[in-house]
């Protein structure tokens, strides 16, 4: 961290001023630049700009905060290796929720309760941030009342369709002769929509070049619909788990060690029929899906390529169909929420799993470094900060005080869904071992995907590998 | 400070004054980080954690050794590196053949030829990955042409394994060619003059006079590319990231996972130094042979 203390001349000269002006700078104000790892995209973009702009420390010290932008395909690699090398570079970091587990126990990342205890101010900033996003950015062990890190981006999954496809009247009449059911068009009609009815979907707009295409004719393959079903990082494993839960099947309880076990959770009959579920919907998608590399960013290039009726995807990365200079279906998107499953009174239950990341502080920094970044975070996290985020930084707000604003639903077309499904999400394991589940996980889930053995064997095969592993790590008795 | 540069300038001196840079950034940059990592196989150790080494002995070389999914990985590795050798050997000895001809454009043709051995790994495992692609890939787009279906290649065992051999074949066979071609234009004429008048075939002319200039040098091609391949990284992780499941994951991404993702960090160097001793036999076996034969010869 660089501090520069500026004596002599600019403390004569701060003082005169505050005289002068009759503001309250402290006697010496110091140069303080907070250095934070972040992934490179258009949130902590908005982040930096938006603090180059506006931030003024309460303390009166100079605070700039310096984003050290790396690319995401990177991100995890070299924050992990700076966390490991022991140069002490950041002092606040964004991670990925799951991450969290490993750096704490590694002792980089910093338990705030005591700066939270000493500071109303920021237990009211906590108090107002979403209870599902403290839940799975800050706290560990998960579920705990110990706060390490704050909403940074939040991010949760939306349905994303074709307007001109869904609410044309031939395609519509069309859909309801075969289904007898209606082709949701509104954001109202995809409220109703269930995994059922989004098969039913992926199976309608499946056309062949020559096909009938809402006003037009198809001229390449089209498909209904695509989710995650890729290999790579956690891509399969954060859309199966929604069906996982939906089931009322579990994923290991972390929050219930060292009694809750793998084995009988993870296998149990719930589960494998959310999985069953998933892989059945599958054939609808485009051929992508066969191969296991079916990630966020395939689906959404075909997408915006006009290659699908709708995806379901992180609000983050879809909205870039909304880009006309990316984007063929630019004017013609809409979001909603994702379809859900019926639960015995027959509501539509939407338990998925959340995105977005947190941002933490390091272990590192002095007192003064942990109040200055501390002031940021109420900054950041502040009900102003937060609605340019959400209107110029295409991002989420992360605190109730702004999602209740009247209009704020308004300014993303994603707002209203995000919102809605914000109290449904859950979050995967935060403990050390989270890249060792995640991998194996992944590996088995690609094998059922790719048809080489059944759910229930991913299932069992994965239920078997986290028993051994966290019994093993001491995390099951 | 000039009798100091003076014995510095020294002729006796500035032959090693010269080199000393040079050896001291190898020792910063390869053989210490070389045994920092031997060391830490040794220890108890998580680059993730804060906490000092603890001494392990030979606990994960053991630990490594009887893992079955390093063995699979290894069979795996094993099974890529054969196909894609095979290939690179056949493709690069008959375009070696092709261009030791003169015909028109040779030039231009071998230019283009050798461009994709100039291309980084992360080009072009991302060039094939979209070329696999099965809805818009080119690939896929040729096959329903005459199919009327996609072609999914990486969907499978053995259409992934096809697709890395392809893209790792398609980047090294120029290097094969280029070593073999070195052997092929170094021929003396007066050999071939010579089996004609002894009224040589084709084939006992390739048998007597063209294979024994190259077979020194295929060998090397040989150990070179079995020594890369053996490495596959790149390639493989950005094509298939080691899938479907985990049917194309080579020993080296497992070693990338073991270290940079669960952080096992001498459980990694352990692998990594048992990687290193397998190359180190590969290669004296090579060497082991071509002394055979050429004693033999």
């Amino acid at each position: 961290m660089k501090k520069h203390i500026k004596k002599g001349g600019v403390l004569a000269l701060s003082a005169m001023m505050a005289t002068i002006l009759g503001t309250a700078a402290p006697a010496s104000a110091k140069d303080i630049v907070i250095q934070m790892a972040a992934p490179d995209w258009s949130p902590t973009r908005f982040m930096q700009e938006y603090a180059d702009k506006t931030y003024k420390a309460p303390s009166g010290n100079n605070v700039t905060l310096a984003i050290d932008f790396i690319p995401w395909p990177s991100f995890y690699e070299r924050v992990a290796a700076s966390m490991a090398s022991g140069e002490k570079k950041y002092q606040l970091v964004v991670s990925d929720s799951q991450w969290i587990g490993t750096f704490i126990e590694g002792g980089q990342f910093m338990k705030l309760n005591k700066y939270i205890d000493a500071d109303p101010e920021l237990q009211k900033t906590l108090a107002d941030v979403h209870p599902a996003l403290t839940e799975a950015y800050a706290t560990y062990p998960y579920k705990s009342d110990n706060i390490y890190g704050f909403p940074q981006m939040p991010d949760t999954k939306v349905a994303v369709y074709r307007e001109d496809l869904f609410c044309n009247e031939m395609e519509q009449a069309n859909f309801k002769a075969k289904y007898s059911k209606t082709l949701p068009c509104t954001y109202e009609d995809w409220e109703t929509v269930d995994w059922e009815t989004w098969g039913n979907i992926g199976e309608f707009f499946r056309r062949s070049p020559g096909d009938k295409l809402g006003s037009g004719t198809t001229n390449e393959d089209f498909y209904g619909v695509a989710y995650q079903a890729g290999k790579g990082y956690d891509f399969s494993s954060m859309q199966i788990n929604a069906f996982i839960w939906q089931n009322g099947g579990g994923i290991w309880d972390e929050s219930k060690q060292p009694e809750a076990q793998a084995e009988g959770v993870v296998n149990s009959a719930a589960a494998v029929k959310g999985l069953e579920e998933y892989l059945d919907l599958l054939k609808y998608a485009p051929p992508a899906a066969k191969t296991g590399q079916m990630d966020i960013f395939q689906i959404q290039e075909l997408f915006m390529q006009g290659k699908i009726a709708a995806m379901v995807n992180w609000n983050a990365v879809a909205a870039a169909a909304l880009d006309p200079k990316n984007s063929k279906v630019a004017d013609k998107t809409a979001f909603a929420l994702p379809p859900g499953t019926p639960g015995p009174d027959g509501t539509l239950v939407r338990w998925d799993n959340i995105g977005g990341q947190p941002f933490v502080l390091t272990t590192w920094n002095d007192d003064e470094t942990v109040k200055e970044s501390l002031d940021l975070v109420k900054w950041w996290l502040s009900p102003e900060t937060q609605l340019e985020f959400a209107k110029k930084g295409s991002g989420n707000a992360a605190i109730k005080s702004v999602m209740e604003m009247p209009g704020y639903n308004d300014i993303n077309p994603w707002n209203k869904a995000h919102v809605e499904v914000l109290p449904w999400q859950k979050d995967v394991w935060h403990i050390p071992e989270f890249f060792e589940l995640l991998t194996q996980q992944q590996e088995e889930y690609d094998k059922a995907i790719t048809g080489q053995i059944s759910a229930q064997e991913a299932l069992d095969n994965i239920a078997k590998f986290q028993q051994e592993l966290l019994t093993e790590a001491g995390r099951i008795n | 400070m000039r009798g100091f540069m003076d014995w510095l300038m020294d002729p006796k001196r500035r032959g090693p004054m010269l080199v000393t840079p040079a050896i001291l950034l190898l020792f910063v940059m390869n053989i210490f980080p070389l045994m920092w990592s031997f060391g830490l196989s040794f220890f108890h150790y998580k680059a993730s954690s804060m906490k000092p080494p603890r001494f392990a002995g030979l606990y994960y070389y053991e630990k490594v050794l009887t893992d079955p999914v390093v063995w699979e990985r290894f069979q795996t590795t094993a099974l890529i590196v054969s196909l894609s050798v095979l290939v690179q050997m056949i493709i690069g000895f008959a375009l070696a053949i092709l261009f030791s001809k003169k015909f028109p454009m040779r030039r231009e043709i071998l230019m283009l030829i050798l461009t994709p051995m100039m291309l980084s790994f992360v080009a072009v495992g991302v060039f094939f990955k979209l070329f696999y692609e099965p809805t818009f890939g080119l690939i896929s787009q040729a096959f329903m042409v005459f199919t009327g279906e996609p072609l999914a290649l990486l969907a499978t065992k053995w259409g992934a394994i096809l697709g890395i051999v392809i893209a790792d074949a398609w980047m090294w066979t120029p290097f094969v060619m280029l070593l073999v071609l070195a052997g092929l234009v170094s021929v003396p004429n007066y050999l071939y003059e010579a089996a004609e008048i002894d009224r040589a075939s084709t084939w006992e002319r390739f048998k007597t006079v063209t294979f024994p200039y190259v077979k020194g040098l295929l060998l090397l091609a040989l150990l070179f590319r079995t020594i890369e391949t053996f490495k596959l990284f790149d390639v493989v992780y950005i094509i298939t990231a080691g899938g479907p499941g985990s049917s194309t994951e080579t020993i080296a991404v497992y070693v990338y996972r073991m270290a940079f993702q669960f952080f096992k960090t001498s459980q990694s160097s352990a692998l990594s130094y048992i990687l290193l001793f397998v190359v180190i036999v590969l290669t004296n076996l090579y060497l082991y042979f071509v002394n055979r034969r050429e004693q033999e010869a």
